[in-house]
């Protein structure tokens, strides 16, 4: 999707008084958060914090409590319409890529493809193999998701999140499992196709690196307020947050500071 | 969802305005179409961006195919005021259009070449096996030695697991078959007026054959796949290699355990199957052939000889070990992920059930040497 005027915020999801969890289990309430059209939100916080299950209220795949989420106007619980709706415009990778393992890279991507339009399997080759070529693989299409590298298996499930040209795209910790090279590279895949797309991203990481180098907002959560505690810019939330757990997070090479003031003494 | 000011055609040219987007596939088709028999005619057409930021693949894929329909029927097709964005798409499209799917068809060379690596590999899997076994029985020889080294609550876990809940199915299917063995034997025997010769026949297929080998093929079902998914997992989860690397004998800490449970087990699962399978037969001949119990009690009597019940404990015995350690050795084969751990037990199953067949031909032939009243 392309963003049309880009200085327009409008939240393209919000959530609204959210409350929800697993079982009995009260992970998440009172949230409020807007997704705004085309920028780059992060959702950070520690691990148990609820990142994981505010991305499944997010995505639809629990139903929450209490309170409402909204993607352009409509209630996604509305209706099943609704949701079905709302999910093909949106694209998702998972922690592991969560490619079929019985698939090529290519029918991978070809996969959704398939489901949701009536294109020739020739239109729909040369759709999958473009996708492919946009995060890189367009050489591995034919090899089996099983014999190339973790970095690649992400970002040939990001491209079959991208087969549908989808309005926001949702990461899962993109940087699990990845080394700082090869994760460095997810992220600039992330800028390019966010500023040359103008796909809205929503991700959720506890790299810092990560978050610094492509959030322009980030939404912090934390277990014992059940819910967010800090949004704004990375940079702005280390520097100026008043509140110490948000410091103490961003803060985490306060470490490696002492360490090198004690090398220099 | 469409809107028909989108695409607006005039004069040879097709203006798109705003962004063409993947659910409006149908109407742009729709478009096209209505539109063909006049572009072919002008010979030319031009498709113009100026006023669209931008447009979704499959839209543009849409458009490609059209054009470059019209293109071979000889039309002059041009683009105007796209966007970086829309140029590298097309040349994008325009590269991988001439990508043909991979051809699957294998030559007849290439087939030989598959069976003759399966065979390989077998044979591999096999001389394997062999050596696992061997570490096993040494790791088994050196506790017969050291008795206390056993870990002996995983013993009595996996004699419960492989023995105490087998009970049921082992003893409900060999008596099963032995009704209906002992039916389907004494009807045809019964014509011949040799009836009285079924319960014989029973005693001694149920205990040199069925009941043995019932036994082994269920536990190797319940129990072997099971060991093989057990390993097969900690494989994945390298809590195999974390065992190793604290110096622990992989061999009598994960399969000596299970395959001492199978000895102690299996020799009573198959005396349940022969007692539950030969119970069988003489319900056969009770209720379908006029054979009373006693009878068949005693003319089984006459043909058993206790060899034959013991015989088949023994074989047990060596179905025990295979079981185990095939189950073991395909656990310890896993690489890879969960699906490595299906296919480890599945292979199991199949190896086990194969090897306990081809132990049991060769002992059947030994068999033959042994019992007094079978050599010619």
């Amino acid at each position: 999707m392309f963003n049309q005027a880009t200085a327009d915020i409008q939240p393209v999801l919000k959530v609204e008084e959210l409350e929800g969890g697993w079982d009995d289990l009260l992970v998440l309430e009172n949230v409020n958060l807007e997704v705004r059209k085309g920028e780059v939100l992060a959702i950070v916080g520690k691990s148990g914090c609820g990142k994981s299950t505010l991305m499944h209220y997010l995505l639809g795949l629990l139903k929450p409590w209490k309170g409402r989420v909204i993607f352009k106007g409509s209630d996604i619980w509305s209706s099943p319409e609704a949701l079905q709706r709302a999910r093909s415009k949106w694209g998702v990778t998972f922690q592991s890529g969560a490619l079929l393992g019985n698939l090529s890279l290519l029918e991978n991507v070809m996969l959704p493809l398939k489901e949701y339009t009536d294109l020739s399997e020739r239109d729909l080759r040369i759709v999958a193999y473009s996708k492919l070529d946009t995060v890189g693989l367009a050489d591995f299409a034919d090899s089996n998701p099983l014999e190339v590298s973790g970095g690649m298996q992400k970002r040939a499930g990001l491209a079959r999140a991208m087969a549908l040209d989808p309005e926001v795209l949702f990461f899962d910790e993109p940087s699990a499992g990845l080394d700082p090279v090869t994760s460095g590279s997810l992220d600039e895949l992330i800028i390019t196709i966010n500023s040359t797309l103008g796909t809205t991203v929503v991700i959720v990481t506890h790299e810092l690196a990560s978050i610094f180098a492509i959030s322009d907002r980030v939404v912090m959560l934390d277990p014992e307020e059940h819910g967010i505690i800090a949004v704004g810019a990375a940079a702005e939330l280390r520097d100026r947050s008043s509140d110490g757990r948000v410091r103490l997070f961003f803060g985490r090479n306060l470490a490696a500071k002492k360490r090198s003031d004690r090398k220099c003494q | 969802m469409t809107n028909p000011e989108k695409l607006i055609y005039s004069g040879f040219t097709f203006s798109i305005h705003g962004v063409l987007e993947d659910n409006e596939v149908d109407f742009i088709r729709e478009f096209l179409d209505e539109h063909k028999r006049s572009i072919y005619d002008s010979g030319k057409l031009v498709l113009d961006f100026t006023d669209s930021p931008g447009l979704d693949t499959v839209p543009a894929v849409v458009l490609y195919g059209f054009c470059k329909e019209l293109s071979r029927a000889g039309v002059k097709v041009s683009r105007n005021g796209a966007s970086d964005v829309i140029e590298k798409l097309f040349s994008t499209l325009a590269q991988f259009d001439t990508s043909e799917p991979r051809k699957t068809r294998m030559s007849l060379h290439a087939r030989f070449e598959l069976l003759g690596k399966d065979v390989y590999e077998f044979g591999k899997t096999l001389c394997e096996l062999g050596h696992f076994m061997g570490e096993t029985l040494s790791a088994f020889a050196g506790m017969v030695i050291h008795p206390l080294k056993v870990r002996w609550p995983m013993v009595l876990y996996y004699m419960e697991e492989s023995g105490y809940k087998a009970i049921p199915i082992v003893a409900v299917l060999p008596w099963l078959l032995g009704v209906v063995l002992g039916y389907q034997a004494g009807y045809q025997m019964r014509v011949f007026g040799a009836v009285t010769f079924m319960p014989a026949l029973i005693g001694y297929s149920i205990t040199w054959e069925i009941g043995p080998m019932l036994a082994a093929v269920l536990v190797a079902g319940r129990s072997g796949s099971a060991y093989a998914a057990e390993i097969g997992t900690m494989q994945v989860r390298e809590e195999v290699d974390a065992l190793r690397v604290m110096g622990f004998d992989i061999f009598s800490y994960l399969v000596t355990p299970k395959m001492i449970a199978l000895l102690c087990v299996m020799p009573f699962l198959v005396l349940l199957a022969n007692v539950t399978g030969i119970f069988g037969g003489l319900l056969a001949g009770s209720l379908f052939l006029d054979l009373s119990p006693a009878t068949f009690v005693s003319e089984l009597g006459k043909a058993l000889i206790p060899l034959d019940i013991l015989w088949g404990m023994l074989k047990s015995v060596v179905y025990a070990v295979i079981i185990a350690n095939v189950g073991s050795y395909m656990g310890m084969k896993v690489r890879g992920g969960a699906a490595a751990v299906g296919k480890a037990t599945t292979s199991a199953v199949v190896l086990s059930i194969f090897m306990v067949i081809i132990a049991d031909a060769l002992l059947s032939l030994l068999f033959i040497h042994i019992r007094p009243g079978l050599s010619m």
